[in-house]
C-alpha cells in the first residue's frame, strides 16, 4: 500500500490531537502501519497546533514531508494557511471557515483575511477545497465541541482514506468522553454526509 | 483523556496505539519495575502519569518527587535494596540530577535500574536542546535509544536486563518525536511487581568516600568493557538494509527514521547501521561496517555524538573510509529537529545527486503565504490568574523594576502586552539571577517562580537571599497545580502520585523557615490589595516573599463543569470609549476587537473579571466567578 498522509491543524482546545489519536487507531484497528506526531506542554497554550497522522506500510517518520499531504485538515482558517506547505495539487483541504482570531491581531489592529482570500491563496497549492461548516454541524449534533469529530468525519469520506469508515467510528466511540459519545457519533455522521455530497474523488 | 487501562490490559501479542511515553510505561508494567520515580518534564511527562494513573492497581510505587535528583535518589536508595526502578525526566532535568547519577555510576545498583531522559530537539517546550547522550559518554553508564513507541517499550525491558547483568543504572534516551509519536505496540505479558527489598551492608562497594571511590571508578571502567560486548551481540544494534553503491549510513534515534525515508525518496542503493545502543558502541560491528563502505554518512539529531565516536573508529581501523556527517563540513543541522526533507538534502549534497522534489518552488510560494500571515505563538489562558500577577507586578514595579523569571507556563509573560521576564535560564533560577541583578543594579527586583518550582528548586536560593540579605521580592505565582505539564501534584496540593493524600506543605511556612520576614498571601485577582501587598514587600530593607494564588483556569474551568456551575461572561457596556486600554495591557484572548469595538468572547470568557478592574471608564461589567 501507499502511503496516506493527514496534516492537523488547528488552535489549542479544539481537539486536533484527540482527532489524530481517533484517525491512527482506526488505523490500527485495521491492521495498518500508522505514526501520529502530536506536540504537548508549553506549545500548545493557546497556541497553533500541528499533528500529522501517516499511513503505510513504509511509513517510519511521524512527520510529513513538505508537499506530501493527502489531506490537510484545517481546523481553522490561519491555521489551515500555516501548513500549506505540506499541500500539493493531489491534496485535499477539508477546512473548518469558522475564525478564530489570534490576539496579536486585535493588538496590532490588523484584520482578519476574508474567507475568499484565504480560499485564493488555498488555491495556488490545491484546487481541491472543501469548506465544512464543522462548528455550526457540531452544534447540530448537540455541542461545539464536537467539532473535532465533524471533521474526522469527513476525512473518512476522501476515497483513497485507506481505513474503514466503521473502524474510525468505533474508534470513535471508545476514545471520547462517555458522556459525550452519542453527539460525537451524530458530528461524524453529519460531517460525512456533508462531503459525501460534494464527491470527494 | 485516553483510556490508560489499556495500560493493564493482560493480552499479550495484542496490537495497540501507545504514545512513545505510554509504550515505556507499559514497558515498566512488563518489567516488573516496581518503583517509579518522576519530575515532570515535557516530552517525558505522560511516563510518570500514565504509571500514576495505574500505580495502585498494579501494585507498584510511584512518586512525584519534588525534584529529578530526589527522584533518582530514591530510586538509587530502593534499586541497591534490590527492586527495580525508573525514574523519567525530561533533558534538563538531567542536570539537575546529575550529582547523584555520576557517582551512582561508581556505586552501581542490585535491582535494575533505568533512567528515562527526553531530549527536545527544536525546543518545542523548553529551555535548551542539549543532546543529552553526552551524559552516557561523560557518566559511563550505557545508553539505549528508541526510534518508535515499540521500540520505546522493547528497549524499557531490555534497559532493565542490561542494567541487572551490569550492575549499573541504564539511560533510556528519547526525543519529542520518540516520546510524543503514536504508533503501534504488540503488548507482552505483565510482570508481578516486586516491592519488597533488602539492604545488604556492602560499605565499599556503596559508600563512596575517596578510598572507595578509586576503587569503584575501577571497578566502573570494567563494567564498561563488559557493556561493550553486550553492545555487540544486542539485537537493537544492527544492519537494517544492505547496499552496493559504496555509500553506507550511520543512524540512531528518529533520525533513523528519516534516514530511511530519505534512501527511499532519494532512491540510493545505501546500506544503513542502525544503532539502538549508542553507549557504548559497538566498535566492531562499526569497524565492519566501515570496511565494506567507501563513504559513510553519519546521520543524527543535534550534537554529533556518533560521529566523532564513528571518526575515531575509522581513524583507527578504517582510515580509508570518507566518514561525512556535521562536523568537518555540515551536511546536516546541529541544531533543530531534522526532518526527511532536511536529511535528503544533506545526503543529496554528499552524494552529489539531485533532489526529486521541487523544494525551491514550493517554499517560495510558501513563503508568500507566511509573509502577511499573523503568528499565533503560546498565551497565556483566558482567566489565567498570571495575567493578574503581571498585571499587579508591572503596576507596582513599572518600568524600573527586574522581573527575572523562570520555568513554567508564567515565561509566557515575557510576550507582549505583559512583558514581565527579563533574565529565564533554569528551574529556580529566578531567585538566585534576583539576587545578582539587584546588587549590582540597586533596582527593585521582583523575581517569579511557581508553586512547583519553589520547592523543586527555589528554597537553597531563598535561604541564600536571607543568609546574605540580599533585597529581592520573590512573587510565587501559586496555581495549586505543575500546570504546564499536565497538572501533576507536588508537595503544596496535598495529593500524592499514588492519588493518596498527605500533608500539604505550606510555601509561606517554608518561606518563613528560611528565615524570611515578610511573607504574605494574596489573590492577584483583587488588585489593589495585591498591589498593596507588593508595595510593602519592596519597600522591605531584605529579601521578602508574596504568594499569589489562585488556581490554574484549566482546573476551575474543570471544577465548574463538574458541578454544573454556568459561567455569566462578562460584557462590554455602551460606556466604553474604544480606549484599547484593556487590550493594551492584559492581552486576553477573550478580549476581541470586531470593527473596532471591543467585545468579550463569550464562549471564551470565564469570569475572571480582570478586564473590569483595569477599565478606566467601569464600561466592562459581570460578577467575578471565585
Amino acid at each position: 500500500m501507499k502511503e496516506f498522509n493527514i496534516v492537523l491543524a488547528g488552535v489549542g482546545g479544539q481537539g486536533v490531537l484527540l482527532a489524530a489519536e481517533i484517525l491512527g487507531t482506526a488505523a490500527v484497528k485495521d491492521e495498518l502501519n500508522v505514526r501520529v506526531s502530536e506536540i504537548h506542554g508549553m506549545a500548545q497554550r493557546g497556541g497553533a497546533v500541528v499533528s500529522t497522522v501517516r499511513i503505510g506500510d513504509a511509513v517510519r517518520a511521524p512527520t510529513v514531508l513538505d508537499g506530501h499531504a493527502d489531506v490537510l485538515l484545517g481546523f481553522e482558517p490561519l491555521e489551515t494557511l500555516r501548513n500549506l506547505k505540506y499541500a500539493s495539487r493531489k491534496t485535499h483541504v477539508i477546512m473548518n471557515p469558522e475564525k478564530i482570531p489570534p490576539t496579536e491581531l486585535a493588538a496590532k489592529n490588523l484584520k482578519y483575511p476574508s474567507l475568499e482570500e484565504v480560499r485564493q491563496k488555498i488555491s495556488r497549492f490545491t484546487g481541491k477545497i472543501i469548506v465544512v461548516h464543522a462548528v455550526q454541524l457540531a452544534k447540530e449534533a448537540g455541542s461545539s465541541l464536537a467539532q473535532n469529530s465533524v471533521l474526522v468525519g469527513a476525512v473518512a469520506v476522501v476515497a483513497s482514506f485507506p481505513v474503514k469508515v466503521e473502524s474510525v467510528l468505533e474508534a470513535l466511540k471508545e476514545l471520547v468522553p462517555a458522556r459525550h459519545v452519542e453527539e460525537n457519533v451524530r458530528a461524524f455522521q453529519l460531517g460525512y454526509g456533508a462531503v459525501k455530497k460534494e464527491r470527494v474523488g | 483523556m485516553p483510556d490508560l487501562r489499556v495500560l493493564l490490559l493482560d493480552s499479550a501479542k495484542k496490537r495497540v496505539l501507545l504514545l512513545g511515553n505510554e509504550a515505556i510505561a507499559r514497558g515498566i508494567l512488563e518489567a516488573g519495575i516496581s518503583v517509579v520515580t518522576t519530575y515532570p518534564g515535557t516530552p517525558a511527562s505522560e511516563i510518570g502519569d500514565s504509571i500514576s494513573a495505574v500505580a495502585s492497581e498494579a501494585g507498584l510505587y510511584m512518586e512525584y518527587s519534588t525534584n529529578e535528583m530526589v527522584a533518582v535518589e530514591v530510586a538509587a536508595g530502593a534499586a541497591n535494596c534490590g527492586v527495580r526502578c525508573l525514574t523519567a525526566m525530561k533533558h534538563v532535568g538531567l542536570n539537575v540530577a546529575a550529582d547523584a547519577v555520576m557517582t551512582l555510576a561508581y556505586v552501581g545498583v542490585r535491582g535494575g535500574y533505568v533512567i528515562v531522559t527526553a531530549d527536545d530537539p527544536e525546543c518545542y517546550s523548553s529551555q535548551n536542546e542539549q543532546d543529552s547522550r553526552f551524559y552516557a559518554l561523560f557518566s559511563n553508564l550505557p545508553c539505549l535509544e528508541p526510534s518508535d513507541p515499540q521500540e520505546a517499550k522493547d528497549m524499557t525491558l531490555a534497559a532493565v536486563e542490561i542494567s541487572e547483568e551490569l550492575g549499573l543504572p541504564v539511560l533510556l534516551r528519547t526525543t519529542t518525536r520518540v516520546s510524543h509519536t503514536r504508533g503501534p505496540v504488540v503488548l507482552g505479558e505483565l510482570a508481578e511487581p516486586n516491592l519488597k527489598g533488602d539492604l545488604i551492608r556492602d560499605v565499599k562497594r556503596m559508600v563512596m568516600v575517596p578510598a572507595h571511590a578509586r576503587l569503584m571508578h575501577e571497578r566502573l571502567l570494567e563494567k564498561v568493557e563488559k557493556a561493550k560486548e553486550l553492545s555487540e551481540a544486542s539485537s537493537f544494534n544492527m544492519v537494517t538494509r544492505e547496499g552496493k553503491s559504496g555509500v553506507g549510513i550511520i543512524s540512531s534515534s528518529g533520525a533513523y527514521n528519516y534516514a530511511v525515508e530519505a534512501v527511499e525518496l532519494l532512491g540510493l542503493d545505501a546500506g544503513i547501521l542502525k544503532l539502538g545502543m549508542t553507549h557504548p558502541l559497538p566498535e566492531k560491528m562499526i569497524t565492519e561496517f566501515l570496511g565494506r563502505h567507501k563513504k559513510v554518512i553519519v546521520v543524527e539529531e543535534l550534537e554529533p555524538y556518533l560521529e566523532l565516536q564513528v571518526k575515531a573508529v575509522a581513524k583507527d581501523y578504517a582510515p580509508n573510509v570518507e566518514v561525512y556527517g556535521k562536523m568537518a563540513r555540515p551536511y546536516f543541522p546541529r541544531k533543530g529537529e531534522l526532518s526527511t526533507r532536511s536529511v535528503a538534502q544533506g545526503l543529496a549534497e554528499i552524494i552529489g545527486k539531485k533532489l526529486p522534489l521541487d523544494f525551491a518552488g514550493l517554499d517560495s510560494a510558501f513563503a508568500d503565504i507566511m509573509k502577511d500571515l499573523p503568528a499565533r505563538p503560546p498565551i497565556l489562558c483566558a482567566g489565567c490568574p498570571h495575567r493578574a500577577s503581571f498585571f499587579v507586578m508591572k503596576k507596582v514595579g513599572g518600568e524600573a523594576a527586574a522581573y527575572p523569571t523562570d520555568i513554567g507556563c508564567y515565561a509566557l509573560g515575557t510576550a507582549p502586552p505583559l512583558c514581565v521576564g527579563d533574565l529565564l535560564i533554569c528551574m529556580g533560577s529566578s531567585i538566585g539571577t534576583a539576587q545578582g541583578i539587584s546588587r549590582v543594579t540597586g533596582r527593585n527586583t521582583i523575581a517569579t517562580l511557581g508553586d512547583s518550582t519553589f520547592f523543586h528548586a527555589a528554597i537553597p536560593g531563598l535561604v541564600n537571599a536571607v543568609y546574605n540579605n540580599a533585597k529581592v521580592t520573590l512573587v510565587v505565582l501559586d496555581n495549586t497545580t505543575t500546570a504546564m505539564t499536565g497538572h501533576q501534584p507536588h508537595p503544596g496540593t496535598g495529593m500524592t502520585g499514588m492519588g493518596t493524600r498527605s500533608e500539604k506543605v505550606s510555601i509561606e511556612r517554608v518561606a518563613e523557615g528560611c528565615g524570611v520576614k515578610y511573607v504574605r498571601t494574596a489573590d492577584p485577582f483583587k488588585v489593589k490589595e495585591a498591589s498593596a501587598v507588593l508595595k510593602k514587600a519592596l519597600q522591605q530593607p531584605g529579601p521578602s516573599v508574596v504568594v499569589f494564588r489562585a488556581p490554574c483556569v484549566l482546573l476551575s474551568v474543570r471544577e465548574r463543569r463538574r458541578q454544573g456551575i454556568k459561567v455569566m461572561p462578562f460584557k462590554v457596556t455602551d460606556k466604553c470609549t474604544d480606549c484599547m486600554t484593556c487590550i493594551r495591557l492584559l492581552g486576553c484572548p477573550a478580549l476581541v476587537v470586531v470593527d473596532g469595538k471591543v467585545r468579550v468572547d463569550e464562549a471564551l470568557c470565564t469570569a475572571c473579571g480582570l478586564c473590569a478592574s483595569v477599565c478606566p471608564y467601569g464600561a466592562i461589567e459581570g460578577r467575578r466567578l471565585e
